[in-house]
């Protein structure tokens, strides 16, 4: 047990809590910002790792952004809050499996690795992954930058109005209510569910 | 050659540039004044251009060394490495010049006969891709990216053929023709992963046509991979290239444009299986079984794909089976080892055969009607595309001094030196490939005679048909209206005068082929003895140095083939061509005689009845075209669409009886049980029982069908696990 | 240092994504799932990469981490807009209710 073992397993132990904490808990907010935690724990490992390049592209993108992303997500979807509201009923079979998976996998790892240990940590250079992306990597790297305007161009679409009034913020409130006459498309069985949520919401 | 020279290294710009124009013209044809024609006429003319330049530096640099320049792409490491890369040399200089001038000629052409179709945009579109697959095809320096060229060929060729798709016709010709050329595919594909296999070890570049003809030649593939690697590639080149049995597809592909015809016939699509081959020619030449096979294969479509034309009424059909017949000599020529001359028979053809697919669209295009018993007298109307496509004629029937007679001559030639060599299938090459000739004057004489001699039949008589005295089953089915007609001449087709001569810019690119189907033949006659020649060109070190080994296997075993090694023959390149005065007299004879018996039959317009229809069995075999539709429909579509349901039933009910009596069979117990249970179900009504089984089990499996995706995705992982578990435990 | 700590940490954000996945009902938090399990499978790259072939310049690993980072982010990105339009068009992102795709 070296002293990098151990801030891993500091470092390691806050995000396996955090992870655990993001799928359980019972406030979507929390959820997120327990991911939030997690993340930051990963780009931690990272550190641990000696991969601070990646740990800051970890910090940017995933801290940074995406959950952010998912807390604008949580926010405009109004989501309620509570065990029964956040939880389905798979939760037995959910646990079933990824336990399952979790011991197999973990037995797997051990048996196959359970006695590597090595002295020098280290990776490439910032200035390698950055020769390496734009020399060797550079057309999967223009490729990935293409599937992301694609991204952002498809977000765009799915979530502009059919209408196409363009430029203008969806007033989503609207249809949260159950009663709105003008809610089309929504079979009956959903408007009566949609009621009990609006209670909840309420 | 040390260096190649900067247009060498530019040859990419070749496929490029139809490239780049189809995508163009696909983003904003329709807003441009000739609706993007400009810009495919123009790519493919800038292509022209390199290309000619091209063959020019290829052709006057005796022996040049071939030219490789590849991207490289390792995506699993050491050892296996995928290229985008290009070959130049004289074979792919060559297959350049004709492919990109046919193009530009027929894209010329177009402008004028696809004039106001609805979707022009698409059509140049589309002719540019297909000129580019092509050519990427034809530049491709390994196996792998030529079989990507050659999907996109068999893409692109379906949807022109189905270019009418609103007719259920023509998309069935255009599913017909993709799905027969696919079967082939499948061939191909695994030959091709035959031979990198083969290769895999040898070098890291297992799918590179260079390497792989060295490995072949310095004798490093075992005989098993070079067999059934060519044999299994040679397959895709017989649904490609209208081999028969696989021929089926071609005379249906005729639904498409006549311009369009005229590409696939002559540059674009069936002359990739003859390329392929004569690509890999050093490889195939290393076994006499492959090379029997492909010759035998050859013969049998030489001769009876020309036969076919005998009694066909639509001018397109006639000139579609004489392409299955001149594809058959030049595969007949690769099986026989006239190299030379096959690659020399595809120059040749590409050009006097889309002179004469372009001549028949100018032809359709006056008339309204593709059958040549609505044509006659033409030659007053349309004195342009009258002398052109009477070269054309002339040079697909192999007139002497026509391009036609020295690529034709050259193959009878190798059959015959084959036949020196011991080899049967060199006769019957060059005996076979006589009568078709014969066959081939024949009946282009009498589509001759009957388009353009004799009293004009009328455009007024072309809403008759069927009603004709000499209607028979031929006729009807080979009647169509044409779709090539304008939409706005079609309504009005009974009423139209007197034909007239098409338009500049269809005669001008008649003109130029007309000219080059002489001229193209000069360079590989036995007026070009010296160097630079065709042979010269078109071959590269490893062709010309390359012997037969078989021939020595065979004289060392004393199996009848006395031919040696050391004998001159035994090369691949036959030397300059020199004059065979026997075969030119044999050929004037064959000639004289076949056009005095078309004159006989048809010199007086069209006969009552059509000789070619009274010939009793051989008629009835022949429009029947020797029952290969008739069975693929009976024996193939019909059990694949209407049967193969009633036979998965009926498979899944024997599976499930066969299981139960297994069962039945360990114990006697067990099996009475299942024997009642069975039993009962049969006097319950068979059929009913199997319909309830079906529902009960259904009505219980569809449950897991839940429509949620949780419940799927716990599923999955669960399966994944117990996969992983499974693993485990085997290992 | 051991190479099995950051394995295991990595197997078990995995299958708590895998949990999250298949219990959670609201489809951001599914989304965010999915996203540990993204994350689990990069630790393991960079544990590989970094740990095993520590002198290797040619970083296969750190690329397709990088890579992964990146997908992930177009992931999120449709996968959000999808939400919001599920939301729109059914006012609830229960994954459990979309269920019209069934016998």
């Amino acid at each position: 047990m070296t002293g990098l073992d151990l801030i891993f397993a500091v470092v390691g132990l806050i995000t396996a809590a955090a992870a655990i904490k993001t799928v359980t808990s019972t406030n979507l907010v929390h959820a997120a910002l327990f991911l939030a935690v997690t993340l930051a724990g990963i780009a931690g490992v990272f550190l641990v790792l000696s991969a601070d390049f990646l740990a800051l592209v970890q910090l940017v993108v995933y801290v940074g952004a995406v959950a952010v992303l998912f807390l604008f997500g949580l926010m405009l979807t109004r989501a309620p809050i509570g065990r029964e509201a956040l939880d389905s009923d798979h939760r037995g079979l959910a646990l079933g499996v990824s336990g399952a998976l979790f011991v197999l996998l973990s037995g797997l790892i051990i048996a196959a690795f359970g006695d590597v240990r090595v002295d020098t940590v280290g990776g490439p250079r910032t200035a390698d992954i950055g020769l390496a992306l734009f020399r060797d990597w550079v057309l999967p790297f223009e490729v990935l930058s293409m599937l992301l305007l694609a991204a952002l161009v498809g977000a765009i679409v799915l979530s502009r109005r059919e209408d196409g009034e363009s430029g203008e913020v969806e007033d989503v409130t609207r249809i949260l209510l159950a009663d709105d006459p003008d809610l089309d498309g929504v079979d009956d069985a959903d408007a009566s569910a949609d009621g009990a949520a609006g209670e909840v919401r309420a | 050659m040390t260096e190649p020279s900067l247009l060498i290294q530019s040859a990419w710009l070749i496929p490029a540039l139809p490239l780049a124009s189809a995508a163009a013209i696909a983003a904003f044809g329709r807003r441009l004044p000739w609706h993007g024609a400009e810009i495919g006429i123009g790519a493919i003319l800038t292509s022209l251009l390199i290309a000619i330049a091209i063959a020019w530096e290829t052709f006057t640099t005796v022996d040049p060394a071939p030219y490789e320049a590849a991207y490289a792409w390792s995506p699993l490491g050491g050892g296996f490495v995928l290229e985008l890369g290009m070959l130049i040399d004289g074979l792919t200089a060559m297959m350049f010049l004709l492919v990109t001038l046919v193009s530009s000629m027929v894209q010329i052409y177009s402008r004028e006969y696809m004039h106001g179709e609805k979707r022009f945009t698409y059509y140049y579109a589309m002719l540019s891709l297909f000129t580019f697959s092509m050519l990427f095809l034809v530049i491709a320096n390994n196996t792998l990216q030529a079989v990507v060229g050659w999907e996109l060929v068999g893409l692109c060729s379906f949807l022109l053929i189905g270019f009418y798709w609103e007719d259920k016709s023509n998309q069935d010709a255009a599913n017909k023709a993709f799905l027969t050329t696919k079967f082939g595919d499948v061939g191909l594909i695994v030959g091709v992963i035959v031979l990198s296999a083969g290769m895999f070890g040898l070098t890291d570049t297992p799918f590179n046509f260079l390497q792989t003809i060295d490995a072949a030649v310095a004798g490093e593939l075992s005989t098993a991979t070079i067999v059934l690697g060519m044999l299994l590639i040679f397959v895709g080149c017989i649904s490609k290239s209208g081999q028969m049995p696989l021929h089926v597809w071609l005379p249906d592909a005729m639904a498409g444009p006549t311009p369009v015809s005229a590409l696939i016939h002559a540059a674009t699509m069936v002359t990739a299986g003859v390329f392929l081959l004569a690509r890999l020619f050093p490889v195939l030449a290393q076994s006499a079984t492959v090379m029997a096979v492909i010759a035998v294969v050859g013969v049998i479509t030489l001769f009876f794909g020309g036969l076919l034309a005998l009694v066909q009424d639509d001018i397109k059909k006639i000139l579609a089976y004489s392409t299955i017949s001149q594809l058959g000599y030049m595969v007949a020529a690769i099986g026989v080892g006239g190299y030379t001359a096959s690659v020399f028979h595809l120059f040749t053809h590409g050009f006097f055969k889309a002179l004469l697919f372009l001549g028949a669209g100018s032809l359709i295009h006056a008339v309204h009607s593709n059958n040549i018993s609505d044509m006659g007298g033409l030659r007053r109307f349309m004195p342009h595309t009258f002398w052109t496509f009477t070269i054309g004629s002339l040079a697909l029937a192999g007139f002497p001094l026509t391009a036609g007679f020295f690529s034709k001559d050259e193959i009878l030639v190798a059959g015959d030196l084959w036949a020196v060599n011991g080899f049967a299938t060199g006769t019957a090459v060059y005996w076979v490939g006589l009568a078709a000739a014969f066959v081939t004057t024949f009946y282009m004489a009498r589509a001759w005679f009957l388009i353009f001699m004799g009293e004009h039949r009328g455009a007024g008589h072309a809403d008759a048909h069927g009603h004709d005295a000499h209607d028979d089953d031929a006729r009807t089915r080979t009647t169509r209206t044409t779709h090539d007609a304008h939409d706005d001449h079609a309504d009005h087709g009974a009423h139209h005068a007197d034909p007239h001569e098409s338009g500049r810019q269809i005669t001008v690119p008649l003109m130029i082929l007309a000219v080059l189907s002489i001229a193209v033949g000069l360079i590989g006659s036995p007026f070009a003895q010296e160097k630079p020649n065709f042979e010269s060109w078109t071959s590269t070190t490893v062709i010309a140095e390359t012997t037969y080994p078989f021939l020595a296997e065979y004289a060392a075993a004393g199996t009848g083939i006395a031919a040696a090694a050391a004998e001159p023959s035994a090369k691949i390149l036959h030397g300059p061509p020199t004059w065979h005065l026997d075969l030119l007299l044999i050929v004037l004879v064959v000639f004289s005689s076949a056009v005095a018996l078309a004159w006989r039959f048809y010199g007086r317009g069209l006969p009552a009845q059509d000789p070619m229809m009274r010939m009793g069995g051989l008629t009835r075999v022949l429009v029947a075209k020797y029952g290969f539709d008739s069975f693929g429909y009976r024996f193939i579509v019909v059990p694949v669409r209407d049967r193969m349901s009633a036979w998965a039933t009926r498979i899944s009910n024997d599976v499930i009886d066969g299981a139960v009596a297994g069962i039945g069979t360990t114990t006697m117990r067990l099996a009475r049980t299942t024997y009642t249970v069975v039993d009962q179900r049969i006097i319950d009504g068979g059929v009913n029982g199997a319909a309830f089984s079906a529902a009960w089990w259904s009505a219980r499996l569809r449950r897991i069908q839940s429509g949620d995706v949780q419940r799927y995705a716990g599923a999955l992982v669960a399966g994944v696990i117990l996969l992983v578990l499974a693993f485990v435990a085997v290992r | 240092m051991s190479l099995v700590g950051p394995l295991l940490l990595a197997t078990l954000l995995f299958s708590v994504g895998v949990y999250g996945l298949i219990a959670r009902r609201n489809a951001v938090l599914v989304l965010i799932s999915v996203e540990l399990m993204l994350n689990a499978v990069n630790i393991n790259l960079v544990a590989f990469q970094n740990l095993l072939f520590p002198t290797d310049v040619s970083a296969s690993g750190h690329m397709f981490a990088l890579f992964i980072i990146g997908v992930a982010a177009a992931e999120v990105g449709v996968g959000l807009a999808i939400v919001f339009n599920l939301f729109r068009n059914r006012a609830s992102v229960d994954v459990d209710r979309v269920d019209a795709m069934r016998w």
